[in-house]
């Protein structure tokens, strides 16, 4: 169980002019800025759940995942996973719980996997034949038999971020939170991933929460979502009735010769707009559509819910 | 324990192989390190060219005195240096991150990983100028002697690292510690100078504050003088607080790494 309540986080800095006058000036008086990382948010996720953590950049997605891997120290507010207080550290928590970040490295680029890999089984105490069944298992699925005694400095992006989610998942964790874990990488290798998650999800249960900034991870993986946006919550609900939440829109898409574009549009503005856009534009073709999953949550990842 | 033991071992089995790989980089260490020692042994021997006594030890004592921080220098170098140097920069990158969620010390980790193959047959080079100072010796002394003189080396080894932690934790606020770094080595050399030179306010510094004098002086004063239960109370206190004091700041630096990581 994860259970967060009013969970918020404050960040402090102080602003400088530009230049040498401004470092000088900083020297003898602080002006302080405190920026609202997270407002205070409520959460809870049950065993074997997976959630999409939804929002554009510095709307607050690592800061929450950061404060519940324990990295990071909440400014107020109450967190429980498996009845652990995360930035209390304990080792019981950190024991059963993963963090991959899609742009940091976990395993040490200068050994090759498996040595990597050992040093993870000596730190969680991983008992071998958990080790040696994880390790077939996961390599087989992510296919990288291969590369596990290649230095991982000499490996592809793809193949580096596959080790990086063998590496975090070894032990077995009842919890995990990947930030981002797709970023930078093909099509395919994107595909990979995410057919690995699916297929990890299923056979060991965990409580997971996964940031992305693409759809199709979202859309496959998470039957749940929260949309955060600036540190607060502006949905959290099943993926399937978000697109609800724009209510009787219709998305007219237009060609013309200057190329494609979309307006969304109330239901019954539709025949008003339609005959706008023919006196306006050289109109080449006409798609009324609904609104698709990435529009609804676009829409409310930039304008927030019911001002669509 | 058993488990950072072996934690310990896989670290240098990793090292020694990769120091394989770069041998150019292998003689290189060696022979600066070489070069240390040898101005440093030069150093004295010039000296007691003029003097027969210095601080109030004799050329064979000096020289007992002079392969105990030799010794401290060399285990420091492979032990901690490849370590230490990179933590400023662990720190300020906010590489810290994946050491705070494992189930193990991340002081352990980050102090310990990476040790120095490199400089592995320094650290054999530095134990044979003890051992060959030590037989020249012409003194009587015990196993005992010997036994303490080693875990007082062991525990000087320490005093340097507690020292230069400090000098490297601020980096946790001030996001640099050149400065501090600099005023280490500066300050390092009160390490390579007998206690008894340093008077009045000097010898607070060096023997309390910031503990040099406590690496390799002291051991090797217990060693030479008859053994002196005060020196020896000073020497384990001052080490106990060193510790507790650098445990402390380090665990406030990670809480102010955890409120300002973003």
């Amino acid at each position: 169980m994860i259970e967060v309540k009013n969970l918020s986080k404050t960040f402090t800095s102080h602003v400088k002019e530009p230049g040498l006058k401004g470092s000088i000036k900083s020297l003898f008086s602080r002006e302080l800025v405190t920026k609202d990382a997270l407002k205070p948010v409520n959460l809870n996720i049950e065993q074997g759940e997976i959630v999409g953590l939804i929002g554009a950049n510095g709307a607050g997605k690592t800061t929450l995942i950061k404060i519940l891997a324990g990295i990071v120290h909440p400014t107020a507010g109450e967190a429980k996973i498996l009845g652990y207080t995360p930035w209390e550290r304990a080792n019981e928590y950190r024991r059963q719980m993963a963090l991959i970040m899609g742009q940091k490295n976990q395993v040490w680029w200068d050994l090759p996997a498996l040595d990597s890999f050992i040093l993870l089984k000596e730190i969680y105490q991983i008992p071998d034949a958990q080790y040696k069944y994880n390790i077939e298992f996961l390599a087989e699925i992510l296919m990288v038999k291969d590369q596990l005694k290649t230095q991982v400095r000499k490996l592809s992006l793809g193949e580096r971020m596959k080790i990086e989610l063998m590496a975090a998942l070894l032990h077995n964790p009842k919890v995990i939170f990947l930030d981002e874990p797709t970023i930078g990488l093909d099509i395919s290798a994107q595909k990979a991933v995410r057919g690995f998650l699916r297929q990890y999800q299923k056979e060991f249960k965990p409580m997971t929460i996964l940031t992305s900034h693409y759809m199709e991870d979202i859309k496959e993986l998470c039957p749940r979502i929260v949309i955060i946006k600036s540190g607060e919550f502006v949905y959290d609900g099943s993926l399937s009735d978000v697109q609800k939440m724009m209510g009787d829109e219709k998305v007219l898409s237009v060609t013309t010769q200057n190329g494609v574009f979309k307006v969304s549009v109330p239901r019954q503005d539709l025949a008003k707009k339609t005959h706008e856009l023919f006196e306006e534009h050289y109109v080449l073709d006409l798609n009324i559509q609904d609104p698709s999953i990435e529009d609804v949550i676009e829409s409310i990842m930039k304008n927030g819910i019911g001002a669509t | 324990m058993r488990r950072y033991l072996m934690l310990y071992l896989y670290f240098l089995r990793f090292s020694f192989s990769k120091a394989m790989e770069f041998r150019l980089d292998f003689s290189f260490r060696i022979l600066m390190d070489i070069l240390y020692y040898i101005v440093n042994i030069l150093f004295f021997k010039i000296i007691f060219l003029h003097t027969p006594m210095l601080a109030g030890w004799t050329e064979e004592q000096m020289m007992i005195f002079v392969s105990c921080y030799i010794l401290v220098d060399a285990i420091s170098m492979t032990v901690f240096s490849s370590n230490m140097w990179w933590l400023p920069h662990h720190i300020n990158r906010g590489e810290l991150d994946y050491h705070l969620i494992r189930p193990v010390s991340p002081l352990f980790f980050l102090s310990l990983k990476e040790f120095s193959a490199n400089s592995f047959l320094n650290l054999v080079i530095a134990l044979g100028i003890l051992i060959y100072s030590l037989v020249n010796y012409s003194q009587p002394f015990t196993v005992a002697d010997v036994l303490l003189l080693v875990i007082l080396i062991l525990n000087g080894t320490l005093i340097y690292y507690c020292c230069q932690m400090l000098m490297i934790l601020p980096v946790f606020w001030t996001q640099s510690s050149k400065g501090f770094m600099d005023l280490f080595f500066s300050m390092g050399i009160a390490m390579e100078r007998p206690d008894r030179i340093f008077k009045g306010w000097l010898r607070v510094m060096f023997t309390i504050l910031l503990p040099f004098a406590l690496i390799a002086s002291f051991p090797a004063r217990l060693f030479i003088e008859k053994f002196h239960w005060p020196t020896f109370m000073h020497l384990t206190a001052v080490s106990i607080v060193l510790w507790m004091v650098m445990l402390f700041i380090w665990r406030k630096g990670l809480r102010a790494y955890s409120s300002a990581s973003s």
